[in-house]
């Protein structure tokens, strides 16, 4: 069974900026809405939101975790 | 491919430097993280079958909830280290589904039956404090930045968990008698269990990179120490004995039997008049594994095969 990576992103209260607090597998976006709210229920978030993995795009090529996972990524894609 | 040697990456992560990703990791510490998250996230994994089976003994439809609450957490705790793990080039696949009964790295705590309410709740009384105590050193010290972000989370609902058994060991143990008795037998077993779940003291230690790259920040001998320090008043006011006792002149909590020695998991017994045993022994027994080894994770493996079969082909698959 195939997943997808979706990120998770959530904003406790309004105003708050919204932060990335995980991630979740899922099959498609709809499972990720319900893996998101399941999983990360530790408080009634004001806001929260998935985004595939592969949807995120670095600005920079810089050190960050998600520069760094998509380059992971198109390493591993390389050498199938 | 990591820009700095092994000392080097040693040295950064002792001034503060986080990890952020598999390129900043040298193979020493992706190799000691992988030992650390794969620990932590069989343990969060099998303690689900654990408390799943004990949850049948709720002694209402609202503790009932609660206590699948916690399971809902412990799957989502465990999911989230798998995950990590994948990230750093692991497959969840295969750790969650493609590995024998005894092949899983959780703590021989979490092989055994939880035959009744009490012992549950004293499961949540002790040994989520075992997982508090080592994954609040973790969230205090780790050099791995998406760990620590990942237990802020973690941190919050094994605090609850924490309460809960704490709550309802507090209320049986009130309730003396009978109610009484089967919190004092769960802790009979349950304590010195835990007490071994912090593994060979330090002057036994083997080297781990744990410490050296800032995985944790606390020895064995010293998250044992904090988690007695918190369980052993919690018993005494409560009126349950524990075998072990504050001493004022070294400021340390002291065992009253031989550490390490011989379980009986028929019996759920220590065998304290039986001696010491050698760690080596010990490993032995982990190594075999417990009762419910092959019963925890076969209920938590069983479906995967089924349901991927039936998916096969099939968009979603």
């Amino acid at each position: 069974m195939k997943e997808t990576i979706y990120e998770v992103f959530a904003r406790n209260n309004r105003g708050d900026p919204l932060a990335h607090i995980g991630y979740v597998d899922a099959f498609d976006d709809e499972t990720a809405k319900i893996h998101a709210l399941t999983t990360y229920d530790e408080q009634s978030w004001f806001e929260m939101c998935v985004v595939p993995r592969a949807a995120i795009i670095p600005v920079d090529d810089g050190e960050g975790l998600f520069a760094q996972l998509r380059r992971a990524s198109v390493a591993r894609e390389a050498a199938r | 491919m990591s820009p700095f040697t092994e000392d080097e990456l040693k040295q950064k992560v002792r001034d503060g430097y986080m990890v952020e990703g598999p390129e900043d990791m040298t193979e020493g510490y992706r190799k000691a993280l992988r030992v650390q998250l794969t620990v932590q996230a069989d343990t969060e994994l099998m303690s689900a079958p654990s408390y799943w089976m004990a949850a049948r003994y709720a002694p209402s439809t609202n503790t009932q909830v609660s206590a699948h609450a916690i399971i809902q957490d412990e799957l989502a705790h465990a999911n989230i280290a798998y995950r990590l793990l994948e990230d750093i080039g692991e497959s969840k696949e295969h750790l969650v589904y493609g590995r024998q009964p005894h092949e899983f790295k959780h703590p021989y705590g979490f092989d055994q039956p939880l035959d009744n309410w009490a012992e549950l709740v004293v499961a949540n009384g002790f040994f989520d404090r075992a997982g508090i105590t080592l994954l609040g050193d973790v969230y205090a010290n780790t050099s791995y930045a998406p760990l620590k972000r990942a237990l802020v989370k973690v941190d919050m609902e094994e605090t609850f968990h924490l309460r809960h058994g704490e709550v309802w060991m507090r209320r049986l143990a009130a309730a003396g008698g009978e109610a009484k008795e089967m919190v004092q037998r769960a802790v009979d077993w349950m304590f010195p269990m835990t007490i071994e779940w912090f593994g060979l003291p330090d002057d036994r230690k083997r080297h781990s990179g744990q410490l050296d790259y800032r995985l944790k920040g606390l020895t064995n001998d010293q998250l044992r120490q904090r988690w007695l320090s918190s369980a052993v008043p919690l018993c005494d006011e409560l009126g349950l004995e524990a075998p072990a006792h504050f001493d004022e002149e070294t400021g340390e909590y002291v065992l009253e039997y031989p550490f390490p020695c011989h379980y009986d998991e028929k019996e759920k017994r220590w065998d304290f008049e039986g001696g010491e045993i050698t760690w080596d022994q010990v490993f032995e027994r982990w190594k075999r594994r417990g009762p419910m080894n092959e019963i925890y994770v076969e209920s938590v493996q069983r479906s995967r095969g089924d349901v991927s079969r039936w998916l096969n082909g099939r968009a979603a698959a």
